[in-house]
């Protein structure tokens, strides 16, 4: 490695380290922290109290599982309706504008403006849009569901557009050479030319924004995060564990779908598929307990 | 050239390149009919040459002046073909009949029945018609080089710039290729520029050769 390179990781490695023990400043106050996390760990977190996925007592549950009248099932699926509808619109919303906003496709005076909008959309928490939305529309589904939305919408823009700016140039010069439009060039060259990372970017933003409904819901705009935030509320921290155990295993299921959809409209050998373990553990592990197969002779590429 | 020969292309004491001027003092026609091959070794300006007339690098001097719609006029395949691995075959070939539409015709929706007989007339004339619903990723480079040549066929363009577009393809498709290409010409008055490393292939299929050597472009007819 050159000299300077490593005295440069060695200088920026000090440089964090100062900064950290700066930050924490007396770390006299820790003393007996691990000690209490283990007591709050044993009193209130664990065991997790399953009963959450036990029918309610109130309304009366008239469904033959009685399972599907839980808090943990009420709230996971409507967690899931929010999460799939603001995907949803997300997408249709950020598809334009990264059409609009890559270098590739559009002018850079639309393309300036609408990286910024997206910018913007994107720099304010999907919590802090969940309360805008709570003012206007009160707590509720229907402010998660917006919240969300214009969150999917500049996270999934700057994802697309980078993509889109990521295709080759051949087709879209023959395009051009051709005299297609730009709205042309757009659905019939870039969308589908970036449409494996379109779809796995869609996703990706699916799962977050499960993952994510635990959150918007802390602030009232509906789903799990709503009974989470109940019960944090009446400090059954239990209860919390075990909701969230809930929707880790939702993610994972997510994970594991979303794995599938993918690999169907990828090209075998174009890319590796994922082994199971890489969900759970960190990627040098998992390697090391998958190693990766030599590829195939691949296909001719039209590039 | 006879008076009433169309002239579609008109370059006139072009210098072409991108910093550093690579072809100077060009002054060259194609007219309908023309097939013509452009030889001369690699690096020294052949494709920016196909691409300062396709209209995507500007010239560094003169004038390059089309005689072809703006909107569908050109058919330009590149020398990686640029045609869309998701697609199928079918997709990538009726795209080249879209701009024989109006603008306004939205790309959310099919082609017109029209051009999509073109389409299969072009994918039939190559041999690929039983390839029409297969992704193009997943066909050989020289399959796909027909399907470039079928897009750009069933485009019925004025003017066709191709780039190396017979490598790969064994002799028997370059004869349906170039017999498919020129049935497309005649019928549409349109003409070819075609860059060629093969020598002999050029010679036989053009009727006029452009050689670049020392920065310039020299002319030499074959028939």
């Amino acid at each position: 490695m050159n000299r300077r390179l490593s005295l440069t990781i060695v200088l920026v490695l000090g440089l964090a380290l100062l900064t950290f023990l700066n930050l924490v400043g007396d770390w006299g106050r820790l003393s007996g922290g691990m000690a209490n996390l283990g007591v709050f760990f044993r009193e209130s977190l664990w065991p997790p109290d399953w009963s959450v996925l036990e029918a309610q007592s109130y309304p009366v549950c008239e469904a033959r599982l009685e399972f599907t009248c839980s808090v943990a099932w009420l709230g996971m699926v409507e967690t899931i309706k929010i999460a799939f509808v603001a995907t949803v619109i997300g997408f249709v919303v950020a598809l334009p504008l990264s059409v609009m906003a890559a270098s590739n496709l559009s002018p850079i005076e639309i393309a300036v403006p609408t990286r910024i909008l997206l910018a913007g959309m994107r720099s304010l928490p999907s919590i802090i849009w969940a309360v805008l939305f709570m003012i206007i529309f009160d707590m509720g589904t229907l402010a998660g569901i917006c919240a969300m939305s214009f969150y999917t919408v500049g996270y999934l823009g700057k994802l697309q557009f980078e993509s889109m700016e990521g295709i080759k140039n051949a087709p879209l010069e023959a395009a051009k050479a051709m005299g297609m439009t730009r709205t042309e060039t757009a659905w019939l060259v870039a969308i589908p030319e970036s449409a494996n990372h379109l779809l796995s970017h869609l996703l990706f933003m699916f799962e977050y924004n499960v993952r994510h409904g635990t959150v918007i819901g802390l602030v009232g705009a509906g789903g799990i995060g709503l009974y989470i935030n109940t019960y944090l509320k009446l400090a059954q921290y239990d209860k919390v564990v075990a909701l969230l155990i809930v929707v880790f295993l939702v993610v994972v299921v997510i994970d594991f779908v979303s794995m599938a959809l993918r690999s169907a409209v990828t090209e075998e050998g174009d890319v590796d598929r994922p082994a199971w373990s890489s969900l759970f553990l960190p990627s040098a592990i998992s390697s090391a307990m998958h190693p990766t197969p030599m590829k195939k002779g691949g296909v001719d590429e039209s590039e | 050239m006879s008076v009433l020969e169309e002239v579609l292309v008109h370059l006139h004491d072009v210098a072409i390149g991108y910093d550093v001027p690579l072809i100077e003092d060009i002054n060259i026609e194609v007219v309908a009919g023309d097939v013509i091959a452009v030889l001369g070794p690699s690096g020294i300006g052949k494709t920016t040459l196909l691409r300062t007339i396709a209209g995507l690098v500007r010239p560094l001097d003169g004038d390059v002046e089309l005689a072809v719609p703006s909107r569908g006029g050109l058919g330009y395949i590149p020398q990686r073909l640029g045609l869309i691995g998701n697609l199928t075959v079918r997709d990538n070939v009726e795209m080249g009949t879209r701009v024989g539409l109006s603008r306004w015709h939205l790309p959310f929706f099919p082609v017109p029945s029209t051009q999509r007989r073109h389409a299969e007339r072009a994918m039939e004339d190559l041999g690929i018609l039983s390839l029409a619903d297969q992704p193009v990723r997943i066909l050989s480079g020289g399959q796909q080089r027909r399907v470039a040549t079928a897009k750009t066929v069933a485009q019925r363009p004025k003017l066709v710039l191709a780039d190396e577009f017979l490598g790969e393809l064994d002799d028997d498709n370059v004869e349906i290729v170039m017999k498919t290409v020129r049935q497309a010409i005649e019928a549409q008055n349109s003409a070819m520029i075609m860059v060629e490393h093969h020598e002999e292939l050029a010679k036989q299929v053009a009727n006029r050769i452009w050689r670049i050597k020392d920065g310039r472009l020299i002319e030499e007819l074959v028939r």
